[in-house]
């Protein structure tokens, strides 16, 4: 290891009047610095919007989940089909940290913290919707194996005793991988700060003074971090997928669910990414730092994973009428037919047909086209959720049980208020901290410095 | 150290804010105290029954009233009463919420000039109604519904004592025609007896004897008996059912055979001729001379082959019985059309045999005629002084006949009604009689079979019976009219009453239960021809109304029970309001569809009602079910309604659109009308609880024909074999059918064609291998009927919530137990993409392919709910019961999403709290936890009876004997289709049951392999229609 230079001790005993820095520290903390009008707007929308679903479930709890649209047989509406979306949403960062990391696809570093963010805040929301969903959240300790003088256990059977574990752990890795890549950037949030801030950042930032060991330590965590959460990627959607296919619902019980699972969360995670990115990067000025060649990788991870949700689609159907059982297929029939055509064309239409024109390489780039896509996809992925369970739920065995499902307003307030309560910590998060991992960033520097010496080094030689 | 230091001051506010969070959380405190002297009759735990008799109709079913620490919590028949014989419908599980009804009258109140009650004292009360009596007896009336003999004797005595202008005992659906008719033709002014213990052919002309007819528990026990596979090996006794519209016997008979409304006369006349003529029966044959089969023909508007059909039926059978019309069919004819019917039970012989004549003759009582008359008075200024008991003429009266108008010209009018109703709404002065849980009194169905009334409830309210208020106010009149009467109590009159025998053994008993004393008749002598005319039907619109009596309302009274309510009909399947049937061919004409609500207008009124289109019922007809439209009452109007609306009616009253008509005998002809149905374009959806009656060929409720039934090999095809050897011409005409079996028709499924793998798991490997129990269930589904008497005993034992209108249009009623009706296995699909519910399609006109079939909890052995519960809160015990555990249940709902039966219910609200308003809490039995918001619950094979059976085996070191637990449904079921027991005791009844019908036995959706403990048994087919 290179010696430091001469000055770092002598900047660490009498820091300079004005901190040296380089271009990028200027660019990305300027996100967290001075008034943004459109992030204000933006923002109290977000708060009213909460505040709102707040008080409808305030109410709710009060009142006792009839609030809700919930109609027998369909004992599971809105609150389910979010707690999935937004699990789905909170894959991508993970991918993208942790997978592409180890890929060593540098060109994540750009995009890497603004998906990890939105991976946290998108399972912290998911997180909160089975409490919603259960009506009584006083009572979801339940759920957790914790020791007692009755001993009532939990069963280890259920599906959703493996999705309490799944998303915990998902959880914890996700927000672990998050706070240990944010180390270097919050000290350079802290070197910046004054006043009380100073003193959080101080803390936050656990020490951190860019030492090499310091590097050296960090890296190895980010490393051994990303090979924990790898599979996590991998394994929390596919349990949740099992929900339902570990069910005998007709619809829900098929072998196809985890990878299809898995593959439209990525798919609707990348979607989200875009999403959140485009305006942050317009507003924020990002653009040198966030480049179309991002947008572009995203497109075809896009159209990938468009490509793995349509075979699944098309497999389901396929199997439910290879299988001449008629519950499934009327259960399809009624799907694509029945009285929720509607969800299911959405569907196909914005997750499958709608993102073929990613094949046009033109298109890939241009922004505002993807930014429309992006959210036609999340809505889609909504209604991937909304038909799997709904028109499911709504055709079983029984006929002369059979029902409809229509959501409540209720549902509709609190569906909006999750996007507000996402969205609000996103936004107190662009003030806070750097949205773009600058450390990463300037690594892609120095590799691109590295790269074009080794360029002029092996030209020169060359003129040997 | 007295002062308090800073440490000690946290402490204590610490702990008392802790204390008051833990309080104001938790839920509030209730005390239980116990008896400071226990009465002798009373333990804690246990119940006492008492032996009572059910006035919720004039059957008269004997009951055993249910008692818990001296409340009365449940009705069950009475074993030995012989109406009943223990069984009991649904409208009488449901009659004891009478007594803890939201409704009641707290006690006497006088209604002042601006219309509001004023509580008054009983002697003040008594007071007022003698000083009337007194001064004014001869312009006083009473006006009253049907009583039990002891109390019809005493107000006799009274009107005659204290000279009371008149009393009218009147009721809606009294049997005038049919008295009349048996005079006219047999000299005796009595309703017959029909029997249909060993008949083996079954005609009803429009009674609906299953369901509204006139012993409707009665005669589905005897059809059952009849009927019963295993015993019969013909299959037992047919039933056609004779009508324009497919009602609930319509849809358990065997042929259903399509005709105008009012034609059931002219078709009877017709067939009694052709009968006679066949049977060489020259009395009758000569009576029916004015009969053509042509005319019939015509008038009927079914083909010459069915009615030779008919004919031929009737001539051979041995045991046949014909009921004749009731309300749905009372027409202005309804005498001639009744003597018909009279007719061709003589032409058959059924006369003395299935039809028996009671040895005395049956009272007098009012009829729509003499209501007539007694309006006229009050309009005339005639009558001053009114009393009005067990009826409510304001409801129940057309309203064309004024009696409303005619009531504000009463001087004095007293209402002894003890819940409150429309016409309590007008009375000056309110004597709240008690309930019948509350009251002595008595009721004999029969002659021969007397049977008492006994309260089992100290009276919960400031209420008195009305006898005594009369026999009381009488009384106080003094002079003559008191030394005439009685002296003593309503109890006293009573036990004169039944000097004769034990009082105690009577009390015990329920009654005394002898022979029916029946006389002989037959055809009067120089009876004239009986005449069969087409009825009048007032205006002139392009529909006829048929106004039928709804399953569960009787004449309107049964609306304010919110079981009654909440329990969807039978038939249609709908909930909590009236709903008007039309045809889908009109209702497509008309436009309309499912919930669309149409004008109905008749010359005398008209209604807005919401459509239900059905295939049941023939195009120029809309049907109605008469007890919806109540403006008065928690349940019977839309005040106890989520949007609570006080005094808007909860669906129609057709008082409102029926003219005051009347038969030959004065009796209210309710089809008497056209009608115009137009369309308002207004929708109002109405709860249905059932969204399609197509099985989609899911097996759910196979049909087994008589033929393939005996070609199995079973048992019961033991005596199959026989029969059909005996008819080797029905052999091959069933040969002949199973050439087409092969084809793939409709016979597909029936018997062992069963699609999925055979039945042949036994249920009882699903327990603990040290239990010796596994507790399983068998329903035949041959003798199902559809009546809901199972579904209302559950609700009661098991405290059900009741939901309201609008929960159950989101259909989150919370039935533990519901009745699936499926018509055939369509493959009409059509109705299944619809914006809005899907209706019911398979029924055709004539056509019968009913199937019922009760869905409960199928404690799966190998349950899909009990694996994804995350915190067992669902969970399969030693015994094989798939049990709840309320307070472990945290409200996922994923159980309910895999239960493949869809018997799960979920509180969305806290029904348990909310959904029992004044002392209807009460009535909730001790035994069964009442369940808080947020929790699952689902039947529990009344686990509570199982654990009651247990106690006292327990304590002597034996097993629970088999036919120990009852479960509620089984218990009430008035067909017997529910067999309950240990299925690892091979010798036990569900077992031998299923066993001895091997051949139709199958578990629902058993592809599934749920391992239910439920084996149902497959209808049975017994004709080809």
């Amino acid at each position: 290891m290179a010696p430091p230079p001469a000055t770092a001790v002598a900047d660490a005993m009498n820091p300079p009047a004005r901190p040296r820095d380089s271009q990028a520290n200027i660019d990305i903390m300027a996100v967290t610095k001075g008034f943004h009008w459109p992030w204000l707007i933006a923002l109290l929308f977000a708060l009213a919007g909460v505040g709102l679903a707040a008080a409808t479930l305030a109410w709710q709890t009060y009142e006792g989940l009839g609030v809700a649209g919930y109609q027998a047989p369909v004992f599971w509406g809105v609150y389910i089909i979010t707690f999935v979306f937004w699990i789905g949403i909170g894959h991508a960062g993970t991918l993208i940290s942790a997978i592409l990391f180890l890929f060593r696809a540098k060109w994540r570093n750009a995009i890497n913290r603004g998906a990890e963010t939105m991976t946290v805040f998108a399972v912290l929301t998911a997180a909160l919707f089975p409490l919603i969903h259960i009506g009584r959240l006083w009572k979801f300790y339940f759920l957790l194996p914790y020791p007692n003088q009755r001993y009532l256990w939990v069963n280890f059977k259920s599906p959703l005793l493996w999705d309490v574990f799944a998303v915990n752990t998902y959880l914890t890795i996700s927000v672990l991988f998050f706070l240990v890549g944010l180390i270097p950037d919050i000290a350079i949030a802290r070197d910046r700060a004054v006043g009380w801030k100073k003193v959080v950042y101080t803390i936050l930032s656990a020490g951190w003074q860019g030492t090499g060991q310091q590097w050296k330590a960090h890296s190895r965590a980010v490393l051994h971090l990303s090979g924990l959460a790898t599979p996590l990627v991998l394994s929390v959607h596919s349990i949740v997928s099992w929900d339902f296919a570990m069910s005998i619902v007709p619809g829900w019980h098929a072998t196809i669910f985890a990878p299809y699972f898995v593959a439209g969360a990525i798919f609707g995670g990348f979607a989200m990414v875009v999403v959140v990115m485009v305006p942050v990067r317009r507003i924020f000025r990002l653009e040198p730092y966030i480049t179309d060649y991002h947008f572009e990788n995203m497109s075809r991870f896009i159209l990938f994973t468009s490509l793995i949700c349509g075979y699944a689609y098309g497999a389901e159907y396929f199997i439910a009428w290879y299988s001449a059982v008629e519950f499934e297929q009327t259960s399809f029939y009624q799907r694509a037919f029945g009285p929720y055509w509607f969800s299911t064309w959405c569907m196909i239409i914005f997750n499958v047909v709608m993102p073929q024109l990613l094949w046009i390489k033109k298109l890939r780039t241009n922004i505002p086209f993807l930014f429309v896509l992006c959210f036609f996809i999340n809505l889609g992925m909504w209604f991937e959720r909304y038909v799997i369970i709904i028109t499911s739920l709504s055709r079983e065995y029984i006929p002369a049980a059979w029902g409809l499902y229509i959501p409540s307003l209720v549902e509709m307030i609190v569906l909006t208020g999750s996007f507000c309560w996402f969205s609000m910590f996103f936004l107190l998060y662009l003030k806070m901290f750097p949205i773009i991992a600058i450390s990463e960033v300037k690594e892609l520097d120095i590799h691109a410095r590295d790269h074009a010496r080794d360029h002029a080094a092996h030209a020169s030689g060359g003129a040997h | 150290m007295s002062e308090l230091d800073r440490r000690e001051f946290l402490k204590i506010v610490g702990l008392s804010a802790g204390a008051a969070a833990a309080a104001g959380c938790s839920d509030p405190a209730e005390k239980l105290i116990p008896y400071v002297i226990q009465p002798e009759t009373i333990t804690p735990g246990i119940s006492v029954d008492y032996a009572s008799t059910c006035l919720e109709c004039s059957s008269g079913c004997g009951l055993h009233v249910k008692t818990r620490e001296g409340r009365p919590i449940k009705l069950e028949g009475n074993p030995e009463h012989p109406i009943n014989r223990g069984r009991l419908c649904a409208r009488g599980q449901a009659s004891l919420g009478r007594t803890y009804h939201p409704d009641r009258i707290a006690g006497p109140a006088t209604r002042s000039s601006d219309g509001t009650l004023q509580p008054i004292s009983w002697d003040d009360a008594k007071g007022k109604l003698a000083a009337k009596l007194g001064s004014d007896a001869g312009k006083t009336w009473i006006l009253g519904g049907p009583v039990g003999p002891s109390l019809d004797g005493l107000l006799d005595q009274i009107v005659a004592a204290t000279g009371i202008a008149g009393r009218l005992t009147y009721e809606a659906f009294g049997d005038h025609a049919l008295l009349d008719a048996s005079q006219q033709l047999f000299g005796a002014y009595a309703a017959p007896i029909f029997d249909l213990s060993g008949a083996d052919l079954v005609l009803d002309f429009g009674s609906d004897f299953l369901d509204t007819g006139r012993s409707p528990v009665e005669h589905a026990r005897q059809l059952s008996e009849g009927r019963d596979v295993a015993a019969k090996a013909d299959g037992g006794a047919r039933v056609i059912a004779i009508g324009p519209r497919q009602n609930l016997t319509a849809s358990n008979a065997d042929l259903w055979v399509t005709i105008r409304p009012g034609s059931e006369g002219v078709l009877a006349l017709a067939l009694a001729q052709a009968v006679a003529n066949a049977r060489g029966n020259a009395v009758v044959a000569a009576a029916a001379a004015g009969a053509s089969k042509n005319a019939a023909i015509e008038a009927s508007g079914i083909d010459a082959a069915l009615f030779d059909k008919l004919v031929g039926k009737l001539s051979s059978a041995a045991r046949a019985v014909a009921f004749p019309p009731s309300v749905a069919a009372a027409t202005t004819a309804g005498r001639s059309d009744a003597a018909a019917v009279l007719l061709l039970n003589a032409a058959v012989g059924a006369i003395g045999t299935t039809v028996r004549y009671p040895a005395v003759d049956a009272k007098r009582t009012a009829s729509l005629a003499d209501v007539k008359a007694l309006v006229g008075k009050m309009n005339a200024g005639q009558v001053d002084c009114l009393l009005i008991h067990d009826l409510n003429p304001v409801y129940s009266l057309p309203a064309s006949l004024g009696f409303k108008d005619a009531l504000a010209k009463v001087g004095l009018v007293v209402a002894f009604a003890p819940l409150a109703d429309e016409t309590t709404e007008k009375a000056n002065l309110l004597l709240p009689d008690h309930t019948p849980a509350e009251s002595w009194g008595d009721a004999s169905p029969r002659p021969g079979v007397r049977s008492l009334v006994q309260p089992t409830i100290r009276p919960l309210f400031d209420t008195q019976a009305m006898a005594d208020t009369l026999l009381a106010a009488a009384q106080a009149v003094g002079g003559e009219a008191a030394a005439a009467l009685p002296a003593g109590s309503w109890k006293s009159v009573l036990q004169a009453n039944w000097s004769g025998t034990s009082w105690r053994h009577a009390l015990a008993r329920g009654g005394e239960f002898g022979e029916t004393a029946t006389r002989g008749v037959a055809l009067v002598e120089g009876l004239g021809g009986v005449q069969a005319s087409a009825p009048k039907l007032a205006g002139s619109g392009d529909f006829t109304l048929i106004a039928f009596p709804h399953s569960f309302h009787g004449d309107g009274r049964g609306a304010a029970l919110p079981w009654m309510q909440e329990i969807p009909d039978p038939v249609t399947k709908i909930s909590w309001n009236s709903w008007a049937e039309l045809s889908h061919g009109k209702a497509a004409e008309l436009g309309v569809t499912f919930g669309d609500v149409v004008t109905i207008a008749t010359e005398s009124g008209s209604i807005d009602v919401s459509v239900f289109p059905r295939g049941g019922i023939p195009d120029d007809v809309v049907a109605l079910p008469i007890g919806q439209g109540h403006t008065v009452g928690h349940y019977a109007s839309m005040a106890g309604d989520e949007q609570s609306q006080p005094g808007v009616a909860r669906g129609v009253n057709l008082a409102d659109v029926l003219p005051v008509a009347t038969d030959e005998a004065g009796g209210q002809a309710f089809l008497s009308t056209k009608a115009t149905v137009t369309k308002t374009g207004r929708f109002r959806r109405l709860a249905l609880s059932q969204w399609t009656d197509n099985q989609r060929k899911r097996g759910l409720a196979p049909e087994v024909s008589l033929y393939d039934l005996a070609s199995s090999g079973g048992q019961e095809a033991g005596g199959m074999a026989h029969f059909l050897a005996a008819s080797p011409a029905s052999a091959e005409e069933h040969a002949a059918e199973g050439g087409e079996h092969a084809e793939g028709g409709e016979h597909a499924e029936g018997g062992h064609h069963f699609s999925g793998p055979p039945f042949e798991y036994d249920p009882g490997n699903d327990a603990d291998p040290d239990q010796p129990y596994r507790w399983g269930m068998t329903i035949d589904n041959d003798k199902c009927t559809g009546c809901s008497a199972c579904i209302a005993a559950c609700y009661v034992e098991n405290n059900v919530s009741i939901v309201g209108e609008q929960q159950a249009i989101k259909h989150r009623e919370m039935t533990w137990l519901r009745i699936e009706r499926y018509v055939g296995d369509g493959d009409d699909d059509a109705s299944l993409d619809s914006e809005r519910r899907p209706i019911p399609r398979g029924e055709r006109l004539g056509e019968n392919k009913v199937r019922h079939l009760p869905m409960l909890c199928q404690h799966c052995g190998a349950a899909p709910c009990e694996a994804v519960c995350p915190v067992i809160a669902t969970y399969h015990n030693d015994e094989g019961i798939n049990g709840m555990v309320y307070n472990r249940c945290v409200g996922t709902r994923y159980c309910a999403n895999n239960c493949t039966y869809k018997v799960r219910r979920f509180n969305y609200f806290d029904y348990g709290r909310k959904n029992w308003p004044g002392l209807l809490g009460l009535m909730l039995n001790p035994d069964v936890t009442v369940r808080g918001q947020g929790v699952m619950e689902k039947c529990s094979f009344c686990v509570q009876r199982i654990e009651a059976a247990r106690q006292p085996v327990k304590d002597v070191g034996k097993p629970i004997p088999d036919g120990a637990v009852k479960t509620a449904c089984q218990q009430s079921c008035p067909s017997d289709a529910i067999s309950f027991g240990n299925v690892r005791d091979k010798a036990s009844a569900p077992v031998k049951r299923a066993e001895a019908a091997k051949s139709r036995a199958y578990a629902a959706l058993q592809v599934l392999n749920t391992r239910s403990a439920v084996t149902y048994l497959a209808k049975v087919r017994r004709e080809e229609s």
